[in-house]
């Protein structure tokens, strides 16, 4: 029956046997695009080049076919020009289709010696897609094992990396007990292992393959590519496999792509212009963003199920596939919202995992299934591209641009789903220490906000030691960047626990007092950081800020999200925001001891209701500190005393005799929120208001009526936080006595 | 002079000193030469070295070092043998904060050729800070640059409040702790 390959090709039926001069001819020239202009226009920029490389590929192609017809030759020398013709035409352009059917075959049949055989496959680089007949035609030279073994394993390693061109895979996955058999030998194993990961779908689990493989791991011991086809195993069938696995390993397969993966991504990279080094392994989704998806359309594989054919083909084609059961939704006609719901019974997720990553339907779906097999593959695919990808661990990678926006759509598909990839997790545990601070900063960051809180007590070593070191050592940008992101991170920690109120359902069985600790931990150690950070930058403003926004979080965790955790603001925070000399940090950190306050106001009474059993109490050390802050901070604005009462140990509090050499006049007036450097602004504008002819500024003025005039002045300039923390926690003897007061000491 | 001692000079006014000790010369230069280009508000000089001790003659034109910077090239196990050959003649006072490991050649993880192990032994039997680099490309040579001017800052003691063995001390392991 004919096969129809890609639509590209639609107008030239291929024969296998037909290699007639129009075929390879049209595939050069009608180049990439369909329509006829383009034919035309392509043709004749690059008319000349590519005839001669076209010829002397088609020569080199005859003469092979010619060659697999002679059964009796036997170490024949192959004429180089036509070994040089294959080489130079894949790495350039990639081979047609129509080649790969007889260079597998002169590879497989082993009429050659190795070392052509070796070149021939290293140069077998699709230009758009490998034909299933011609890979299933190689699978059955690979059983009468006429090539050698090194050949066969090549062969093998090809197949792995170049399993996405593969264009139908129904036929491959009709050959899973083939690909089975070959796990005996020893060094295919791995490989083999491989594959059938790529391969297994769920009616392909037996019990008697489950046994094998134990066998199999009983003779050679636990290996790492065995685990991994267990694993997947169990994840399709948990009831038969009971032995018990070990979590998820690191990496479970070596890189097969070596010899090939430069010579593709360069094809890639002259056919499709530099941004879509990714693009082939994403659906395409949708709508084709740009022209450019459209140029590449050659090369975007339709990564979908095997279910879903070339919407060309006929449909009654589905009842050939032995393993079809139902009718399954075609991805690619899963544009919106409503189909998602119509067809989420029928839906089947792509082979090729990363492609659901950019489509958020697929997000969508994914939320809903319960599958951990899903979840495996896309842990086992995005640590892959990760690590082989990452620019500061691989610096022959000049793809910096593309890795950035992977990780943007790695963090975008995150924030979609709320919660955290843990392949993401482990690549930035294993790159954190080596990473410069610099490249792909705010991508990196923002992966580092959704790090799934765990039980696992390393996170300390793993995080937050690689994390300080480049705190330190780096610029206040990058200070201020890491404090966001870690308040992110906590507040996406807070907002899991509040969204999980059946905390046995969470993936992660983090109890409550797991959470307290992580949290607590994280949040004493942004206190330290920032701390060390404001004494490294000296009191900066914009690291303040930024540290303030951070305890904003920190001081309503107890009301807003629900967590029985009271942690104060560290005096090397709290001080230097108490001192400032700007506005904005000394009114966010009234709003923050407001909501101190009301927190801890509310955590004593629920204390002294003893409503229900407490499983946390509140250290009074909290209230004490909280106490202490309180003193220093009325004293600081109101009462003048904060030099004489501030009772905290690393406070302010000075000695009568050092006080006085500051030759400061009436002592007990001169220090609150008129005088403070940070309100000096407010008071001078408003002064001037008070007395527009007065050129002395005489602050004394500001007492009784003007006091409280003066106090809504200031709230009428956005000091909500002023004003919130004035009334709760400055208590004022009444409006008329203050008044009288004021009169008199005028 | 064979050990280098970090007090036995005094300082100089509002600047730091230098030293960039390693095997491979046109890295070492290439630093240098981007950390010169780095704003700064104090005067920088960098002594460049292939290894230690350094040459006694002009012992008495030299003047104090602040910061000694190791590197230590990930593919080759000699640029490692000559970094520890130089670190016996460095005094043990200088440990206290004021050197630090450069690793470069992280980014070509597979010609690695000395184990990560190694080198992070290193730096903890030493109580020093290791930071990791890529010097090859430009980007990152700059941010390196402005990292060890950010450390040779507090090392010469130019920043109120935090000395050399303050802030080395808050850049060990925790569970050292």
């Amino acid at each position: 029956m004919q096969r129809r390959r890609s639509s590209r090709a639609r107008k030239q039926p291929l024969h296998a046997h037909h290699k007639s001069q129009n075929d390879l001819s049209a595939w050069q020239k009608g180049g990439t695009i369909h329509s006829e202009k383009s034919l035309q226009s392509h043709q004749s920029a690059n008319d000349q080049k590519y005839d001669s490389e076209g010829e002397s590929l088609e020569q080199a192609l005859s003469y092979f076919e010619k060659v697999q017809d002679c059964a009796a030759l036997k170490k024949k020398s192959v004429p180089q020009k036509h070994l040089d013709a294959v080489e130079s035409t894949a790495l350039k352009h990639g081979l047609p289709p129509e080649g790969f059917e007889i260079l597998l075959h002169v590879v497989l049949s082993g009429k050659f010696a190795d070392t052509v055989n070796i070149r021939l496959l290293k140069s077998l680089i699709p230009a758009s897609v490998i034909p299933e007949d011609s890979v299933v035609k190689a699978v059955s030279w690979l059983c009468v094992s006429k090539c050698s073994g090194n050949v066969e394993l090549l062969f093998l390693k090809w197949m792995i990396t170049m399993f996405d061109f593969i264009d139908h895979k129904e036929q491959l996955h009709a050959l899973y007990g083939i690909f089975f058999s070959f796990l005996q030998d020893e060094r295919m194993c791995p490989y083999i292992c491989h594959l059938l990961y790529l391969l297994t779908r769920k009616e392909h689990v037996k019990p008697f393959r489950i046994r094998r493989l134990l066998e199999l791991q009983a003779r050679m011991g636990m290996q790492s590519h065995l685990q991994a086809l267990l694993s997947l195993y169990k994840l399709f069938c948990p009831e038969q496999v009971t032995i018990t696995l070990p979590g998820k390993m690191k990496t479970y397969f070596k890189n097969s792509e070596g010899p090939w993966k430069a010579a593709i991504t360069a094809i890639r990279q002259k056919n499709q212009g530099p941004s879509s080094l990714f693009q082939t392994v994403f659906l395409g989704t949708a709508q084709p963003q740009s022209r450019k998806r459209k140029w590449n359309a050659q090369l975007v594989i339709p990564a979908s199920s095997a279910n879903t054919n070339n919407l060309e083909e006929d449909r009654e084609k589905k009842c050939l596939y032995l393993y079809s059961t139902n009718e399954s939704f075609p991805l690619e006609q899963l544009h919106t919202f409503p189909q998602l719901l119509q067809n989420i019974h029928c839906l089947e997720f792509p082979s090729q995992m990363g492609s659901v990553i950019t489509n958020p339907l697929l997000l969508h779906y994914m939320n809903c299934v319960r599958d951990e097999s899903i979840y495996l593959r896309l842990y086992y695919w995005m640590g892959q591209m990760l690590q082989e990808e990452c620019t500061w661990c691989m610096v022959n990678n000049p793809y910096e641009e593309e890795f950035k926006s992977f990780l943007q759509t790695v963090y975008k598909a995150e924030c979609f789903l709320q919660e955290g990839f843990s392949a993401c997790e482990e690549f930035l545990y294993k790159t954190l220490p080596l990473w410069d601070g610099f490249c792909c900063r705010s991508e990196v960051l923002g992966l580092l906000s959704w790090i799934p809180l765990s039980s696992f007590s390393d996170i300390k070593s793993y995080l937050y030691d690689p994390l300080a070191q480049l705190f330190f050592t780096s610029s206040i940008y990058f200070k201020c960047s890491v404090l966001e992101s870690l308040k992110e991170l906590l507040q996406n920690w807070l907002n899991c626990n509040a969204i999980q109120v059946d905390l046995e359902s969470s993936s992660l069985n983090t109890t409550l007092s797991g959470l307290v600790n992580g949290v607590a931990e994280l949040v004493r150690f942004v206190g330290w950081i920032s701390t060390v950070g404001l004494r490294l930058e000296n009191n900066s403003t914009l690291l303040l800020y930024f540290t303030l926004d951070f305890y904003e979080t920190v001081c309503d965790m107890y009301l807003k999200y629900n967590l029985p955790l009271l942690i104060m603001l560290p005096a090397g925070v709290f001080y230097p925001a108490l001192l400032s000399m700007d506005s904005v940090n000394l009114n966010q950190l009234c709003y923050i001891m407001y909501r101190y306050r009301t927190n801890l106001v509310a955590a004593k009474e629920n204390e002294l209701c003893k409503k229900q059993m407490l499983q946390f109490k509140f250290s009074d050390q909290t209230y004490k500190v909280y106490n202490q802050y309180i003193i220093a901070m009325v004293g600081c604005l109101w009462t003048s005393s904060a030099f004489q009462k501030d009772i905290h140990p690393q406070g302010l509090r000075m000695d009568d005799e050092l006080l006085s050499k500051t030759a400061v006049k009436e002592l007990k007036n001169s220090f609150n929120i008129v005088y403070h450097p940070a309100m000096m602004g407010y008071s001078i504008q408003f002064l001037q208001q008070l007395c527009p002819d007065d050129t002395t500024f005489n602050f004394r003025l500001i007492k009784g009526k003007k006091w409280n005039w003066y106090l809504e002045y200031l709230y009428t300039q956005g000091l909500k936080g002023l004003k919130v923390f004035i009334e709760s926690s400055i208590s004022r003897v009444s409006q008329d006595s203050w008044s009288k007061a004021g009169n008199v000491e005028a | 002079m064979a050990v280098l001692r970090p007090f036995d000079k005094l300082p100089t006014l509002n600047s730091g000193t230098l030293l960039l000790v390693g095997p491979d010369e046109a890295l070492r230069q290439q630093l240098a030469e981007t950390i010169l280009q780095e704003k700064r508000d104090f005067n920088i000089s960098i002594h460049l070295a292939t290894s230690l001790p350094l040459p006694s003659e002009r012992d008495h034109l030299r003047p104090r070092i602040d910061l000694i910077v190791f590197m230590i090239d990930i593919k080759s196990k000699y640029s490692l043998k000559k970094v520890e050959c130089s670190l016996a003649h460095v005094d043990a006072s200088f440990f206290l904060g004021k050197v630090c490991f450069l690793v470069t050649g992280v980014g070509k993880v597979n010609a690695c050729s000395i184990e990560m192990n190694a080198v992070c032994k290193l730096g903890e039997a030493y109580c020093s800070p290791m930071l990791f680099c890529e010097l090859e490309l430009e980007d990152t040579r700059v941010a390196t640059a402005q990292r060890l001017v950010r450390m040779l800052r507090i090392c010469a003691g130019h920043i109120p409040g935090v000395s050399a063995l303050s802030f080395v001390s808050l850049m060990r392991k925790s569970d050292d702790n």
